[in-house]
């Protein structure tokens, strides 16, 4: 199974590289996983420290400690995704599939559907996670660079989520042609650090150069050159939500796009809590709705989404019964449609409240606080629960305080995530000449552009390849292959044995 | 015959129908209507009224309408809305579905019709395994229900029949067997085959939570009753006690006393305000109904009074005032519960593993 006592077993059996069985270790890390750490380890310190200061220091640990050879983040396959996930809204948009798209990147929320509604599915955005976008780029781009076919690389991911791990194992992200995995194995953020107790790395004491950027100036070969993978993107914090920012991502294109960005106005309006927010494009002047999106995070705000889709798209909600329920779903819709708003046109979906800042797998609270519920709000490890709970033992006078200490807890991993180095300053030009150092978004859209050319072997276009260029239908259907995956309902049936109760 | 204690049990009527084991029974708050359920995926209505003769002193059912639910499995409960115009149903087949009439803009109160046709408005899905019990709470605002999936589902209850999902509490390690409302405030009890009971409240900041646990049985929960004065909370179960709970603090519940008599599990309690016995007694908490797998039926009388170990501080009383054994033959008696309309408080119906629901009056003896 995928845990650290795997990833150390592999190594350790690994043979060194003159042997035609080595496989090249390699590690992928999520932003939110870098934030728990750096929470973690600020609560601890006099100064907080910053994700790169956190990544730099996993990288050493990696590279030295373990023999990785290769340490990422996984935030540059994220830029992907957002790309490719705002390409396909365009599509849906313009009437290639079904609104609203649903966020595709919380496995938990695709898995729950998948399970139960999978009405829901057709909705769902069939890009690839950056989970999934990291695997593909390490095994098919990154490891052709090397020379290495994907069966010759082992590749993990550490992700602030469980769920990762059932999302690696789907079979639409194994290679037959090779018979490996994208991501050969998910460790979570806890995993992680089990990894550098267990080899006594102290992950407090800074490393060299650990303020320094890796990439000094943001410059770009000239276009036409190949995208060179020792100067990988690191760090592209989008700006948004910190699981993501799929939405806001989604807005900026729209905005950016539109004729005159300036005539759009963008409200938002607390639905509950900050766990469910609308975000409304209006025109300005028309007053015309453009797009309409929302953030919805949680089991609980989950359900009212799938009823709330399901409703506007006249679509039968979950397995539904025989019989004279069958109708019901048509009946609402009927009843409901005068009063009931335009429906959405984007959902970002995260299974866990708070998001991935709060996922299942990233470390708990430093306060060694009683739990009542898990960092996600509720158990899933269902031994560990509050059963045991002895009559004698007092409860807290306000009860509330236990939940407060996660939800602390939680804003601590938040502001951890947002935290940056200071901008470095712009380097000055050396050779006088304008400097053709760019911004790190603005660097990643071209490097990202040079991947799409090189791995879909598109034939030569006008101009530069962007990710919204329409390449030839073989190297369009490439990009299919690459970037998106899809769904499948699973069939489960109410257990029907004779239970008395 | 028990002619030593102070009351009989009447049996007022036998009411037929469901073609398998049935489940629940629940009393229309605001009209004289019974709803049953049944593993036969039916439920039955039945209308009754005060005689007018006043010879005949016990209440006259008859059944008006039976509504197929469709439901794909078992239906295990029902629950009124405390409007009387909406129906719950809980089936096995894990999901809620929500009865009413279509709503005629023009028509009376008076014109109530129960024999109208009842149409299923709205089907709460989400949990994923056999439902096993629904409940309003008393303002009508809120809906709980639970399942096998261990999991409590607190739902807000929106115009034309429209839900939202409030909380999905997963705290139980085992089946959820029955939720139950306070009778004023927003508190959520559940009880479960882990032995325990959950209380939940809201927290105006974030979602529904478990603020007490509540250990004690030593075997399955199967019901909760609180008592009408929101003062206490009973807990029936496996173990063949009902426990009772006493609220110490706003957030705080406390063992108080147990109930023993049954021979085997405690399946339903229900707690009414009843008809005291002796009418000067200002204490009185109303009577407490329960039954289960001997097929006994207790009608328990419980108030505050002296306490056994110091008689100059009050505790809690209890006393068994009427019983009757073979409530429903040799089958498992499997609820119980009081009708809640004025004028009706000696009144309450059972559901049995026969088919059979059964009304039942408690007489003075």
């Amino acid at each position: 199974m995928q845990s650290h006592a795997e990833v150390l077993n592999f190594l350790e059996n690994n043979p060194p590289p003159p042997s035609c069985h080595h496989r090249l270790p390699v590690i992928s890390i999520a932003p939110q996983s870098l934030a728990s750490l750096a929470a973690s380890l600020s609560s601890s310190s006099s100064q907080p420290v910053s994700l790169s200061q956190v990544l730099r220091r996993v990288s050493v640990f990696c590279r030295d400690v373990l023999g990785f050879a290769h340490v990422y983040d996984t935030t540059f396959a994220r830029h992907i995704s957002l790309l490719e996930h705002a390409k396909e809204f365009a599509e849906r948009k313009s009437g290639n599939g079904k609104l609203p798209m649903l966020a595709s990147a919380c496995p938990g929320w695709v898995c729950y559907a998948e399970k139960t509604h999978g009405e829901m599915l057709p909705f769902i955005s069939q890009t690839k996670s950056p989970q999934q976008v990291m695997g593909t780029l390490v095994k098919e781009w990154l490891g052709a660079k090397w020379g290495k076919t994907p069966d010759q690389i082992y590749h993990v991911t550490v992700m602030p989520c469980y769920d990762k791990k059932l999302e690696a194992s789907r079979q639409d992200f194994y290679n037959e042609a090779y018979a490996t995995r994208d991501v050969d194995c998910v460790i979570t953020t806890g995993e992680l650090q089990l990894l550098m107790q267990d080899k006594g790395w102290d992950l407090s004491i800074p490393v060299p150069d650990e303020n320094v950027p890796r990439l000094p100036p943001l410059e770009l070969a000239p276009a036409g050159d190949a995208a060179d993978p020792d100067a990988f993107p690191e760090l592209l914090m989008h700006p948004g939500t910190s699981s993501g920012s799929y939405l806001q991502s989604l807005i900026s294109t729209i905005v950016s796009s539109a004729p005159d960005p300036g005539t759009l106005e963008l409200t938002t309006k607390t639905v509950r809590s900050a766990d469910y927010e609308e975000f409304t494009l209006t025109h300005r002047e028309t007053g015309q709705v453009v797009f309409r999106g929302a953030k919805c995070y949680g089991f609980r705000n989950l359900q009212n989404v799938v009823r709330k889709v399901g409703r506007d798209a006249g679509v039968q909600v979950g397995r539904g019964a025989a019989g004279r329920l069958a109708g019901v779903r048509g009946k609402v819709v009927r009843k409901g449609a005068a009063q009931e708003d335009k429906g959405y046109d984007y959902v970002e979906v995260m299974a866990c409240p708070s998001g991935c800042v709060n996922g299942g797998g990233q470390l708990r609270p430093v306060q060694a606080e009683k739990q009542l519920a898990d960092a996600e709000g509720f158990s899933r490890d269902w031994q560990e629960s509050g059963v045991s709970l002895g009559a004698e033992e007092s409860l807290p006078a306000a009860p509330i305080s236990a939940k407060w200490g996660d939800r602390e807890w939680t804003k601590k991993v938040e502001a951890a995530y947002w935290r940056t180095l200071p901008t470095p300053p712009p380097t000055p030009p050396a050779d006088g000449k304008p400097s053709g150092s760019v911004s790190p978004f603005e660097y990643a859209d071209e490097y990202a552009g040079r991947v799409l050319r090189e791995m879909t072997k598109a034939a030569p276009v006008e101009g530069k390849v962007e990710w919204t260029t329409k390449l030839d239908d073989a190297a369009e259907s490439r990009r299919q292959r690459l970037f998106r995956t899809q769904y499948r309902a699973v069939e489960s049936e109410v257990v029907g044995l004779a239970v008395k109760w | 015959m028990n002619q030593d204690l102070p009351a009989v049990i009447h049996e007022v009527a036998t009411l037929e129908g469901h073609e398998d084991r049935a489940w629940h029974v629940a009393w229309n708050p605001t009209r004289p209507l019974l709803a049953s359920c049944s593993a036969d995926k039916n439920v039955r209505l039945y209308a009754y009224s005060k005689p007018t003769d006043p010879a005949v002193s016990e209440p006259k059912f008859s059944h008006i309408s039976t509504i197929p639910t469709g439901h794909a499995k078992t239906v295990r409960a029902v629950a009124w809305s405390p409007s009387g115009k909406t129906l719950a149903t809980a089936s096995f087949d894990s999901n809620i579905g929500i009865w009413a009439q279509e709503e005629d803009g023009e028509a009376e109160e008076g014109a109530f019709n129960p024999a109208a046709e009842w149409e299923c408005m709205s089907l709460l899905e989400g949990h994923e395994t056999e439902c096993k019990s629904v409940a309003y709470s008393a303002s009508g605002n809120l809906l709980a229900s639970c399942s096998r999936d261990k999991t409590v589902w607190v739902w807000e209850v929106h115009p034309d029949h429209d839900f939202e999902c409030m909380g999905v509490l997963m705290e139980h390690t085992q089946d959820v067997k029955c939720v139950a409302w306070h009778p004023t405030e927003e508190i959520l009890a559940s009880a479960s085959y882990d032995d325990t009971i959950k209380l939940y409240i809201d927290d105006p900041q974030e979602d529904w939570f478990c603020f007490q646990t509540l250990p004690g049985h030593t075997s399955t929960v199967w019901a909760l009753a609180f008592s009408p004065d929101g003062r206490f909370l009973a807990s029936a179960s496996d173990d063949t006690t009902i426990r009772i709970w006493e609220r110490v603090q706003e957030h705080k519940w406390e063992y108080v006393d147990v109930l023993e008599g049954h021979e085997r599990s405690v399946y339903s309690i229900s707690w009414g305000v009843g008809k005291p016995l002796d009418s000067d007694d200002a204490g009185s908490l109303g009577w407490l109904a329960s039954t289960g797998g001997d097929g006994i039926i207790y009608v328990w009388e419980l108030g505050v009074g002296p306490s056994a170990k110091d008689p100059s501080r009050k505790a809690l009383t209890h006393r068994v005032i009427a019983k009757v054994t073979e409530a429903h033959g040799v089958h498992d008696v499997n609820s119980v519960v009081w009708c809640p309309r004025a004028g009706f408080e000696d009144l309450f119906a059972t559901a049995g593993d026969d088919g059979a629901v059964k009304v039942w009056r408690v007489v003075p003896s």
